[in-house]
């Protein structure tokens, strides 16, 4: 007899009592599986590697095609628009930042740029900033494809890009904190401007990434783009053509794939964008694939956009010459009784802004990420309702993933790249 | 806790009222439930084909108390470059509802607007009529309230506040609440007596 068998077997005694083998268990209140005619229900999350966060999928599936699909969100709800309205105005950057946090300074971007529409001071944001403010939003950008290529590769069962983006991420999140303090959630941006100035030796260190970065993306293009198991699985995949990305909400790259080339930076340019010579790559298939190589064309564009921006880089001031906005400058505190009055008093109760709504956009990573910002005079927000890309994107889910397979069903979230903290809020 | 510095100057109420020197969207349309409808079928007519977004936001102490913020823009249905794209128009419109008042739903319109919609209602308890799947979205299923309504607590809603009940043999420790200065007495001369008593007991073991 082995010893590593449990004792009861080959013993005289019975077997130990695993409960009653007749008893009927009562189903879990949300049926995990279940059938109907010819459809049987799979839940998919919200406990899933594949899904990016917190995500169930219902699928009806019959047999291995998917008949619908059925996203369930509000997992990660935390009440950011309501914490956002009990907040100075400088204040609830730092919750917005929360929302879509693989690129916090693009919601900064939108938000800001909407508060100074309000406050009329759009016109008066100097260059210095918003050249710095198209720089980081850019670098911001490429971190957020990077770690959507990364997820989205390993999802494929491909591991190596993962560790080639992590490293680009890496590089970029280092300038970055260099610049802002904070790698995740950085909150560097400013009502009326940016919260610092580009430390000492800066641009030296991002002339390094410029120049490391072309070889990053070349590696990635061979390990991917014409990698048959790669195009096996995204070609033909998860297809949505213009008509129904535009009716479903899709904005962004998930919308550039299917042949609408919509990109706010273009369009109706913002903070300096009008400057530079770059393109917005556009695909008419709308498919899986199509959507990977928007959003790879798009990082080599955004760098394109950071090297214009590093060339043209004027020196002057990076905040606006607003007092009621900006805070004095630090050394003047410690020689003016005004400056430190009027220092404290911008702490300690923020700034007031002229009643009224508007809405402010910018193309963030995943589309276009607006702020419907509502004042009524004081020095909170009274509503701040987010237009997240992320949260129409997945939608379509429903639209795009009928008639695929139920493996193709990670593809295709992973091509929508969605940002729970976004989804949810 | 105490309320932070709320010193107002001017609080207005109806803060879409006042329009600031901005341009975001090329026009503002402002309508009521029963027209809502025929506004949107109007503007979708127009050449709006995607519905950017659906809001809400609580006016408290207006009439009518909430707005559903709808943002349109105008793009084309079909591949286009961008010089076709152009510019797109931008409409806004907002549709006051009072408490109790359900929208029609722009459901078969825009199939966009089925979460946000479903957002709206969870989140303001604003129902729309003829939505095919009008359930909370972002809240338990179970929940009671609307958390962004101006008048629901920002840290929740006010909980049931009985206390813990105490540990067995530590009866004198309320559960939350610091004990009272006559239990913190006795407590303290009762451990006071024992350790005097113990005090006792080893010293006369010593001699």
């Amino acid at each position: 007899m082995s010893d590593h068998l449990p004792d009861w077997i080959g013993s005289e005694g019975n077997p130990p009592n695993f409960g009653d083998p007749t008893a009927v268990l009562e189903p879990e209140p949300y049926e995990v599986v279940s059938r109907s005619d010819d459809e049987m229900v799979l839940s998919m999350g919200p406990q899933h590697p594949s899904t990016h966060g917190v995500l169930q999928v219902v699928l009806g599936i019959d047999g291995e095609t998917v008949k619908r699909a059925e996203p369930e969100i509000g997992y990660l709800h935390t009440g950011i628009e309501k914490s956002a309205e009990n907040l100075f105005w400088n204040q609830s950057l730092t919750v917005i930042d929360r929302m879509d946090y693989l690129a916090p300074l693009t919601n900064n971007f939108a938000f800001c740029r909407g508060v100074e529409k309000l406050l009329g001071i759009t016109g008066q944001v100097p260059r210095r900033a918003q050249q710095i403010r198209v720089m980081m939003a850019e670098m911001t950008r490429i971190t957020s494809h990077c770690i959507w290529l990364g997820t989205h590769a390993i999802d494929l069962g491909a591991i190596s890009p993962f560790f080639f983006t992590v490293d680009l991420r890496e590089n970029i999140l280092d300038l970055i904190e260099a610049a802002s303090g904070a790698r995740m959630n950085m909150t560097y941006f400013r009502v009326g401007g940016i919260n610092g100035d580009l430390p000492e030796g800066f641009l030296e260190r991002l002339d390094e990434v410029i120049a490391k970065f072309p070889r990053r993306m070349r590696d990635l293009r061979d390990l991917l783009q014409k990698n048959p198991i790669w195009t096996d699985r995204e070609v033909g995949v998860g297809v949505i053509s213009a008509e129904d990305a535009v009716a479903w909400g899709l904005t962004g790259p998930s919308l550039r794939a299917s042949g609408v080339a919509y990109d706010l930076r273009k369009i109706e340019p913002y903070s300096t964008y009008e400057e530079y010579e770059f393109d917005v790559p556009t695909r008419t298939e709308g498919d899986c694939y199509a959507r990977f190589l928007v959003r790879l064309d798009e990082m080599e564009e955004s760098m394109r956009i950071i090297e214009q921006v590093r060339k043209n880089l004027e020196p002057g001031p990076i905040m606006v010459n607003e007092p009621a906005v900006a805070l004095p400058p630090k050394p003047s505190i410690g020689l003016s009784m005004e400056s430190l009055i009027h220092h404290f008093k911008l702490v300690s109760e923020g700034f007031r802004v002229p009643a009224g709504d508007v809405y402010g956009a910018v193309e963030g990573p995943r589309g276009e990420i607006g702020y419907y910002i509502v004042s009524n005079g004081e020095n909170r927000p009274w509503r701040v309702r987010t237009r997240p890309p992320s949260f129409y994107n997945l939608q379509a889910l429903r639209k795009i993933a009928a008639g695929n397979l139920i493996a193709d069903v990670v593809v295709m979230i992973g091509s929508l790249d969605p940002v729970f903290g976004e989804v949810d809020r | 806790m105490q309320p932070r510095s709320t010193k107002t100057t001017s609080t207005v109420v109806d803060p879409t009222a006042v329009r600031p020197p901005i341009d975001d969207v090329d026009e503002i349309i402002r309508t009521t439930p029963a027209e809502m409808r025929d506004v949107l079928t109007r503007l979708k007519a127009q050449g709006f084909s995607q519905l950017t977004d659906v809001g809400g936001a609580d006016y408290l102490r207006r009439s009518p108390r909430f707005d559903v913020v709808y943002h349109l823009t105008a793009l084309p249905t079909r591949v286009a470059s961008i010089a076709e794209v152009g510019k797109p128009k931008r409409v806004r419109v907002l549709c006051g509802v009072d408490e109790g008042v359900s929208v029609p739903t722009v459901y078969d319109l825009w199939p966009s607007a089925n979460w946000a919609e479903r957002e709206v209602f969870d989140l303001f308890g604003i129902a729309f009529s003829g939505h095919p799947d009008l359930r909370r979205i972002e809240m338990p299923d179970d929940w009671e309230g609307h958390p962004l309504r101006k008048d629901y607590p920002v840290r929740g809603p006010a909980r049931d506040r009985t206390p813990r009940p105490p540990f067995p043999g530590k009866e004198n420790v309320g559960s939350r609440i610091p004990p009272t200065r006559e239990a913190a007495e006795r407590l303290r001369r009762e451990i006071n007596e024992r350790l005097h008593h113990d005090d006792h007991q080893t010293s006369e073991e010593k001699s």
